[in-house]
């Protein structure tokens, strides 16, 4: 399930006042999402959560779902070190 | 042995006939050996290539798997683009690069005389090359699992419709077509048959003739005539979309009928209104290739530039791509050229957007049409640049067209040849189009599409060029 932490950052980026974030959601599919936005997207993502990404692990990304649980094992190895 | 030729036509129908009557298994054989004799029909010698490509990447992707240590990984990943890169170094751009350093160090006074190799480029090098690297890329992202069937893996690389000009089809896509039985149906034949047809029409017909217009004039000596040169910029536009998207068709079509599904390359191109939609509708495969395995990683590793990062990478993935179309300055300043087309409506965007929206749909459609017309102009200059054959004679010729714009009366005849070649074109695609569905007229009753074959077969039998010209893409 998408966090609402998560929802805040993409909509912050994209200038949106709402807009519906589904595991299945694809990049393409919200507004304003593409592959200009992305990388500043989820620069946006890192600092708001304090971690880093690898080109590997962006490339791997399929869905807003996938994003998710990137994240959320990111947070958990940071808590864990 | 090019799709518009009888040898291939009688190729094609033994290699469709055996797969008939054969199993899944001995399918797949028979295609690899078919292909391996389809690639031998240009230059067997090459083929030792292809297979030094291949073997690398499988083993490779198979080494990458296999570990978890990361170092170890990596240093699989980095021997096989070093491979590949270094294969297409060497055969495509080593003369270019040698020229160049030449030309850049006799600006410095010295004189140097380079070895230049006199060996002609390996055909499809540059479209089997990023099919195996993307592969390799994707086990080491774990996008995928790598194939343990060496043959499978061996008939993705060299599946003969798709060896020569693409589409670049991912591994994710066409292993599992390639690993499973195919089905064979009656109605996939009938569109694989469509699919082939369009696209012989579309290059025998069409961009064939039109070549006639474009040689003529980018062999000529200058000065130009600015007329003559939009003109013929026209043609070039419709002859490389019809001559590439021509071949795609077929491709599909050939695929199609022995049941693979093989991805669309062009989208309706020329009905885009800014230059981020016309690369989501031109060489489909090509651009997702750049933005999945070039523009990402590197925009992303500056993503602390911002907004510039951004520019960096788009000014970087396309003139990549221009010099990947061929080793000359002039693909590397169309390359520069379309990343600035990007750059700038990536800025100008916002300001679009606070543009309202007309209300009535007749000044909504006017619109649109008057964007589509601009942007093509903006295409068109960038495919004079492709297609000069040198910097000079590219700008010699914007030079004629911005103080040497004269009508003649042979204008009037290059104008009605050039609309009588693309008319049926410019009709099926505003369909395509407005029903948003590239298999229109296959759909409709048996009537229209029986008038449509009739038409078309006419006219590729009366005016279709009939020497077998090669495709413009075979020699990028």
């Amino acid at each position: 399930m998408i966090s609402g932490r998560l929802k805040k950052v993409i909509l912050k980026v994209l200038k949106l006042n709402s807009f519906d974030l589904y595991d299945e959601t694809l990049a393409y599919q919200v507004p304003g999402w593409d592959s200009l936005s992305h990388v500043i997207i989820l620069a946006a993502i890192e600092k708001e959560y304090g971690i880093h990404f690898r080109v590997a692990e962006v490339l791997r990304l399929r869905n807003l779902g996938d994003l998710q649980i990137l994240i959320n094992s990111k947070i958990t190895n940071n808590n864990q070190g | 042995m090019v799709f518009n030729s009888i040898q291939f036509t009688l190729f094609f129908i033994i290699v469709y006939i055996l797969y008939l009557f054969l199993n899944h298994r001995w399918q797949n054989r028979m295609l690899l050996v078919a292909s391996c004799i389809f690639y031998s029909a240009w230059d067997w010698r090459f083929l030792f290539l292809i297979f030094v490509s291949l073997t690398t990447d499988y083993l490779c992707s198979l080494k990458i798997h296999a570990s978890d240590n990361e170092k170890r990984r990596k240093f699989f990943l980095v021997l096989s683009i070093l491979i590949n890169l270094s294969i297409l170094g060497v055969f495509k751009y080593f003369n270019f690069f040698v020229s160049s350093l030449k030309v850049f160090l006799g600006c410095f006074g010295l004189n140097i005389h380079p070895i230049v190799l006199q060996i002609a480029l390996p055909i499809g090098i540059s479209f089997y090359t990023l099919k195996t690297m993307s592969y390799t890329i994707d086990v080491y992202t774990r996008k995928i699992e790598p194939t343990r069937s060496y043959l499978d893996y061996f008939l993705f690389v060299i599946f003969f419709p798709l060896l020569l000009s693409g589409p670049i089809m991912r591994a994710e896509d066409l292993l599992p077509q390639i690993a499973s039985p195919r089905k064979l149906r009656l109605d996939w034949f009938y569109e694989g048959c469509y699919l082939i047809f369009w696209g012989l029409f579309q290059k025998i017909f069409i961009a064939d003739n039109l070549a006639k217009i474009v040689d003529f004039v980018f062999n000529a000596p200058a000065p130009y005539n600015g007329v003559q040169v939009l003109l013929t910029l026209y043609a070039f536009a419709f002859q490389i979309y019809c001559d590439f998207a021509g071949y795609s068709n077929i491709a599909r079509g050939l695929g199609r009928c022995m049941g693979f599904d093989i991805i669309i390359n062009f989208n309706l191109p020329y009905f885009a209104t800014n230059p981020q939609e016309f690369w989501k509708r031109w060489h489909i495969s090509l651009s997702t290739w750049l933005h999945d395995y070039l523009y990402t990683p590197i925009a992303f590793s500056k993503r602390s530039w911002g907004n510039w990062g951004v520019v960096f990478a788009l000014m970087a993935t396309f003139i990549l791509c221009g010099l990947w179309h061929g080793a000359a300055w002039t693909f590397v300043i169309w390359g520069a050229y379309q990343g600035m087309l990007l750059v700038i409506h990536r800025f100008l965007k916002p300001l679009f957007e606070l543009i309202s929206s007309p209300k009535s749909i007749m000044n909504r459609r006017i619109r649109f049409i008057i964007k589509v017309i601009f942007f093509f102009h903006l295409a068109c200059l960038g495919w004079l640049i492709f297609r000069a054959h040198s910097v000079g004679q590219s700008l010699e010729m914007l030079q004629a067209l911005v103080f040497n714009f004269k009508f003649s009366k042979e204008s009037f005849g290059v104008i009605l040849n050039i609309i009588a070649l693309i008319c049926i074109l410019l009709i099926v695609q505003v369909f395509q189009f407005i029903k948003k569905d590239q298999l229109f007229i296959f759909k409709q009753n048996w009537m229209i599409r029986a008038a449509f074959y009739y038409v078309i077969f006419y006219l590729i039998l009366i005016f279709g060029v009939a020497n077998g010209r090669e495709f413009v893409y075979f020699r990028f």
